[in-house]
């Protein structure tokens, strides 16, 4: 089954549970969703169309919104299924679930976006130090770095 | 009697550091939690202040033995941005490093493995011959590691005559030493006897938890982004794509033993079929705003590149998924029920890439198993105190000369 036809399968399928389905590249397929339909959307994709490959969980900070794009790869295509969740609630349901391979890329998404990923088996911080401060998520777009003056021990 | 036991940052196996805590009973692993974030540099933050042309040069510092992958992955998705065609000539010398980088990195994996499993000689042989390769990528790109041969259209240095036969005549060496490795690697019973059912993972569980590359493929997977996804010129090369049934660390050393032999094919048609011609066009310094989802089969695995641009000469996001990330949950299930001495060998076997430490694990007690985890900040007050007591004080004695 080539591109074309799996947008079209998506399209008739499961019309009910996504917003937008199209293709933007040779072999590329983006598909919106609402938060609440993500899980049955990756679990119709994984089952029915052999998408079993999660290659990562990509976020982003869109200002009063955040997007978060899962990447789901078969032999003969990628989908990109995004959800947006916005910032006053940045909550977003766990897929591990469906995609037990998805957990490193969930606690990523908390670390570094301070998301909040419901029912995830294993919440600890991931890639960031255990003395970080809380409540400082680097890659949001009004975080940045400050480099601490450099204080020599014993006095200038 | 179950014990947990923690073994890294300074793994045994590697020269990076990640930190590996596990439950035991006797000698057997029931169970093992991974701790990351060792050498995090926050990269993709810095992509983001960067423009695309300096983003080439900082996607490649982020791994030292799989460098290209990372930058003609970056490069060949700012390319579909830019909606740039690079000419044939420049794709087929990109498809050439990169298969020259994947044959230096296997044969730098075969020789971890040979060492691990406590077959020097191997090590030494392997290593031998990774020279020859990194001989011919210093050649025609003057580094040899971060080799800098991609630009936006192409690529920024060509090939000549005298280049073409050198690496031929290498090649030759390299199948025949490689074949020799092939029928070691599956009929010496000592080595045999150390790889064979070492870190079992199922077809099942490989594909549930996302593994990528010779990790997946040695469970009976044909997953390749090169077949699956074709990228520059992939798609008119003749090449297999190696898979074994064993599940095991076995599997994994004769996937990367197939994988070797061909690439050295691919490489032989490349310089064979070499078309004439420019090897790169000009690319414009702004993008327009779009996204793009690139894949790279690295000699690890499939690595991922997510671009957003925002119509600027500096991303939106750079989105970084290393091979390594995605085989970590597979690595923990390969874990489970082995032996604390097939422990290098299984982490060797996902070739993994990580990289410098922050801070202390400390069991207080082993019996109960309950740690203690000091962070850099507490071990610094800790180390002043401590200095503070040590009285430094005028000393009576002077000193005789």
């Amino acid at each position: 089954m080539n591109a074309e036809e799996i947008v079209a399968k998506i399209s008739s399928e499961i019309k009910d549970k996504i917003q937008e389905a199209a293709l933007s590249a040779p072999r590329r397929i983006q598909v919106k969703v609402a938060r609440e339909q993500l899980n049955a959307v990756l679990a119709y994709l994984k089952n029915q169309l052999g998408f079993t490959h999660l290659g990562t969980i990509s976020g982003a900070d869109l200002g009063d919104h955040f997007e978060v794009v899962y990447h789901m790869s078969n032999a003969s295509a990628t989908v990109n299924v995004r959800i947006l969740t916005p910032r006053s609630d940045p909550r977003i349901p766990s897929v591990c679930a469906v995609i037990p391979g998805a957990i490193l890329y969930e606690r990523e998404l908390q670390d570094m976006f301070g998301l909040v990923v419901e029912n995830i088996p294993d919440p600890r911080p991931l890639l960031l130090a255990d003395d970080w401060p809380a409540g400082q998520y680097p890659l949001r777009k009004d975080w940045h770095f400050e480099r601490p003056a450099e204080v020599i021990p014993g006095g200038a | 009697m179950e014990y947990k036991v923690a073994l890294g940052p300074q793994h045994p196996a590697l020269h990076e550091p990640i930190s590996l805590r596990m439950t035991l009973d006797g000698e057997v692993i029931r169970d093992a939690d991974l701790k990351l974030g060792y050498n995090h540099r926050g990269i993709e933050k810095l992509a983001e202040s960067r423009t695309f042309i300096q983003n080439l040069y900082l996607t490649e510092r982020i791994c030292g033995i799989c460098s290209f992958s990372h930058q003609t992955c970056y490069t060949q998705g700012v390319e579909k941005l830019m909606e740039l065609v690079p000419p044939r000539r420049g794709l087929y010398i990109r498809v050439l490093v990169c298969e020259l980088e994947r044959v230096h990195s296997h044969l730098l994996w075969l020789g971890v493995a040979g060492q691990e499993a406590g077959f020097e000689s191997f090590f030494m042989y392997t290593w031998r011959d990774r020279e020859v390769v990194m001989d011919i990528l210093d050649w025609i790109s003057g580094n040899r590691v971060h080799y800098s041969m991609n630009t936006f259209g192409g690529v920024r240095r060509d090939i000549d005559e005298l280049q073409k036969k050198k690496i031929l005549d290498s090649l030759d060496l390299l199948r025949k030493r490689t074949e020799y490795y092939l029928n070691l690697a599956a009929t010496e019973p000592t080595f045999v006897g150390r790889l064979a059912g070492v870190g079992k993972l199922s077809k099942e569980k490989a594909l549930a938890l996302c593994a990528v590359g010779p990790t997946l493929r040695a469970s009976g997977v044909a997953m390749d982004v090169r077949k699956d996804d074709p990228y520059a010129i992939y798609d008119e090369v003749p090449f297999e794509v190696c898979t074994a049934d064993s599940c095991d660390v076995l599997g994994r050393a004769v996937v990367r033993v197939k994988e070797l032999i061909q690439s050295y094919n691919i490489i032989e048609f490349l310089l064979k079929n070499l078309p004439e011609g420019p090897v790169k066009v000009k690319a414009p310094r702004k993008v327009k705003e779009n996204e793009v989802y690139s894949r790279y089969e690295a000699p690890r695995g499939e690595n991922v590149h997510y671009i957003k641009s925002n119509g600027s000469d500096k991303p939106e996001r750079l989105k970084v998924r290393a091979p390594t990330l995605a085989n970590y949950p597979a690595t923990i299930e390969m874990l489970k029920s082995g032996f604390i001495a097939d422990i290098p060998l299984i982490f060797a076997a996902i070739d993994p890439c990580i990289c410098c430490a922050e801070r202390l694990v400390q069991l207080d007690n082993p019996r109960s198993g309950e740690s203690n985890i000091l962070t850099f900040s507490q071990l610094r007050t800790m180390a002043n105190e401590r200095a503070k007591k040590i009285n430094f004080k005028k000393k009576e004695i002077a000193w005789p000369f």
